[in-house]
């Protein structure tokens, strides 16, 4: 290839992606001694500088609306990102609706995401054992529990002890006191026998590691300029940075992971996004942490004469059996919250209370239409106002103009309430994502196309989920004002499971180290090695999950096996 | 408890960051350029006729009162065109922005027919006299239920618009957007009044609410 700049350096690692696994593996190899270059396909962030916190939506264009551009707002921390990426398409199979949502930034995805931190628990580890439906891990929750204290310690997570089934706690902080709504919906979930506890979010209330607490804006989405929530350019990258052992090569855009004669993984070659040539890197190991599909992307498209179909992919099962979470919202109105005194319902940016799946026994008996479980994010109060603020007034008021109508609208304010279920989709053969065998992105590298099915364990959750939440609208005296259908696949962003880990190489692509089992020196810190996808929001099982294979990869190289 | 941007120095280990940053939102944007200058917006979508329209019935729907300033002082005229034009590009067709032109144009034809006049030229009696038959989607005739739903669309517009502008913020009010040294959960004066209602019950906008029983 004419246009290949080989880098003279070798590194120890590689790491390819700078989000919640990316970083992760960053910050414990470095702090380890090895030496690592990290590759971002996006441009560098520094939130100290460039958060959009205290703006306000009405100084900004159509009252900060999200679109196709910035599908989170206007002031959303996402540079450059979203379902669609100029130049970077992807496709579907016919029949699929699937999106896929990419951050080309440093740090990626961290940057906006909910900060909602969740252990997975000891059923979540072994769901086929449990009721006979996906994969089991080839670790337990306990194999992982030493790394959740570790991971929750160093990004700083609130929450509180309570001691539920499969709800593991952790090493919290302090829990923010709850809101008006969240007070009152807690009171209606009492009532109705479904847990509703503090939420478990990474972000400090009190200080931590020269990181300051929460001044509570609520606006984390839009990334916190002292870091007070959890990013990984903040809390992983620059403490990286400062071992001296860290180089990070921002618009560096992975198309495959390099060979030797011997079947190890040599390094990896990028496309440079600014002159568009391929640069080679060398270094002992790699790591990928790109994102679940992209990841499988990129194993997809590395192919050569010892790997046909990709490398580390002799099962044939790289790309397959992706999950998203099942999601399915409704909105409310709840009468008793209008027309209160004014206050400040900010906080931290989401949800102080939460509840957590409450229905393990019930399904255990069978008693359930569908195996897997949900939980339940709340949202409400009086937020920023911002496009849409107040519309659909007349499914309360009837309707109205002029200064009563104005009186009454007033009164509305802060009284809707929002109720999202994110719920576990169980791996099928239906959901796969392979290499489109004609159409490649603006670097030339051949993009993935997705395959995706819901089965009825999703669909049926997601009816339980709309029923539960009108009961809870209506136990509390309100109305229902909206109601989702289930979300499309890869909507809610919790894209895992593409390369996943096993006990045997006969039927996984990972060890428990997630280590390919085809390819010595390649590990992936994503959440592409997840077996499952438990109601747990990935992050923090990512960056646990990620510490743990960083922790091996040091040993091994200490030991010199790699 | 809020703090001003002196003592929040002294509070928060990073506080300059904060204060700086909160210091750079506050003097970044100057006032709403809709709000301030009404004038220098430029339209995308109406046309001078319709705009005249639009500022009538967003006035209609949001007149000034003892709180704040109506619709229009608030720059909502200038949020709906430039948010049907936003629509137009976002969702690849124009389909929003017709359907309110088609509405205005209905205004126009139907005071015409009634009172040989605009609609924005109608006296206050007999502009009211046409919304009343479009303002409660449930009470409107067949013949009237899609100018009914251009309405809904077009009060839902001036709404958000307008209590999302800077003179809506200070309305509502929305009281955030600020950094606290401490949070304290919902206020204990806000809660009585939750409790009052649990207790005793409710007369709400949405009717009668029942007391709460455990």
């Amino acid at each position: 290839m004419p246009q290949v700049k080989a880098s003279p350096k070798t590194y120890d690692v590689i790491v390819v992606g700078s989000g919640a696994g990316g970083g992760i593996a960053a910050h414990v190899l470095t702090l380890a001694g090895a030496k690592v270059c990290m590759l971002e396909a996006g441009a560098n962030y520094n939130p100290a500088t460039q958060s959009d916190m205290f703006k306000w939506n009405y100084n900004a264009p159509h009252r900060a609306a999200g679109s196709k551009a910035k599908p989170f707002g206007y002031y959303d921390a996402t540079l450059v990102g979203g379902w669609q990426v100029p130049g970077e398409p992807y496709t579907s199979a016919p029949g699929t609706d699937f999106m896929w949502y990419r951050a080309r930034m440093l740090g990626g995805r961290t940057n906006h995401y909910g900060r909602i931190s969740l252990r997975m628990g000891p059923y979540d580890f072994k769901p086929y054992s449990r009721d006979g439906k996906g994969f089991d891990w080839p670790i337990s929750y306990e194999d992982l529990a030493p790394y959740y204290d570790k991971a929750e310690e160093l990004i700083g997570v609130f929450g509180t002890q309570e001691g539920l089934e499969n709800t593991p706690d952790g090493r919290f902080q302090p829990a923010p006191a709850p809101r008006a709504h969240e007070k009152v919906i807690k009171k209606v979930s009492d009532k109705l026998k479904i847990p509703c506890i503090p939420s478990r979010l990474a972000i400090l209330t009190r200080p931590l590691n020269g990181r300051p607490a929460c001044h509570y804006c609520a606006e984390c989405g839009r990334a916190c300029a002292v870091n007070a929530n959890f990013a990984s350019p903040g809390v992983h990258i620059v403490p990286a940075l400062k071992t001296g052992n860290l180089e990070v090569r921002t618009g560096a855009m992975c198309r495959e992971v390099t060979v030797g004669t011997d079947g190890m993984a040599t390094g990896v070659s990028y496309i440079d996004t600014k002159t568009r040539k391929e640069v080679t890197v060398k270094a002992r190991v790699v790591v990928l942490a790109a994102s679940c599909c992209e990841t499988a992307r990129i194993m997809l498209n590395s192919k050569s004469t010892l790997f046909p179909n990709g490398i580390a992919n002799s099962t044939g099962l790289v790309g397959k059996y992706i999950m998203d979470t099942v999601g399915a919202d409704v909105g409310g109105y709840l009468p008793i919250l209008e027309d209160l005194p004014p206050s400040n319902d900010d906080g931290v940016g989401g949800m102080h209370m939460y509840m957590p799946w409450w229905l393990y026994k019930e399904q255990k008996a069978g008693k359930m239409p569908f195996s897997r479980g949900y939980h339940i994010e709340i949202g409400g109060g009086r937020n920023m106002p911002g496009a849409g603020t107040l519309g659909g007034s007349h499914r309360v008021l009837g309707g109205g103009y002029g200064k009563a109508f104005k009186r009454d609208v007033r009164k509305m304010y802060g009284a809707n309430v929002h109720f999202a279920g994110r719920g576990e989709m169980i791996p099928n053969e239906q959901s796969f994502c392979e290499i489109d065998p004609n159409v490649v992105d603006q670097y030339g590298i051949p993009v993935l196309r997705f395959h995706f099915k819901w089965s009825d364990d999703e669909i049926l959750q997601a009816k339980h989920m709309q029923d539960t939440f009108k009961e809870i609208i209506g136990a509390a005296g309100g109305t229902v004002t909206s109601v989702g259908n289930i979300s499309r696949g890869g909507e809610i962003i919790h894209e895992v499971g593409a390369t996943k880990m096993g006990e045997s190489a006969k039927d996984s692509v990972l060890n428990q180290w997630c280590q390919a089992w085809d390819c010595k020196n390649l590990f992936i810190t994503d959440a592409a090695p997840f077996a499952s996808n438990a109601d747990k929001n990935p992050t923090l099982s990512i960056t646990a999950l990620g510490w743990r294979t960083s922790d091996y990869i040091a040993d091994q190289i200490k030991k010199r096996n790699l | 408890m809020d703090v001003t941007r002196r003592n929040l120095f002294q509070i928060l280990g990073a506080a300059p960051a904060v204060a700086a940053a909160q210091s750079q939102a506050e003097h970044a944007h100057p006032a709403p350029p809709a709000a301030s200058a009404p004038a220098a917006y430029k339209r995308k979508i109406f046309d001078e006729h319709e705009w005249r329209t639009v500022h009538v019935l967003c006035d209609l729907i949001i007149p000034a009162d003892e709180h704040s300033g109506s619709a229009t002082s608030a720059g909502v005229p200038e949020f709906i065109d430039d948010w049907l034009d936003f629509r137009k590009h976002e969702d690849g067709d124009g389909n929003l922005a017709a359907g309110i032109q088609g509405g205005l144009a209905w205004l126009d034809q139907e005071s015409t027919r009634l009172f040989q006049k605009d609609f924005a030229v109608a006296a206050p009696a007999q502009q009211t006299q046409i919304l009343d038959r479009i303002a409660w989607p449930a009470r409107a005739s067949a013949a009237d239920r899609r100018w009914a739903s251009f309405f809904t669309r077009f009060r839902d517009l001036t709404v958000s618009g307008f209590f999302s502008s800077k003179t809506g913020v200070a309305d509502l009010p929305y009281l955030g957007n600020k950094a606290l040294s401490e949070w304290k959960g919902c206020d204990p004066k806000v809660w009585a009044v939750i409790e009052e209602r649990m207790k005793n019950g409710y007369k709400s906008l949405a009717g009668e609410v029942k007391p709460w029983t455990d």
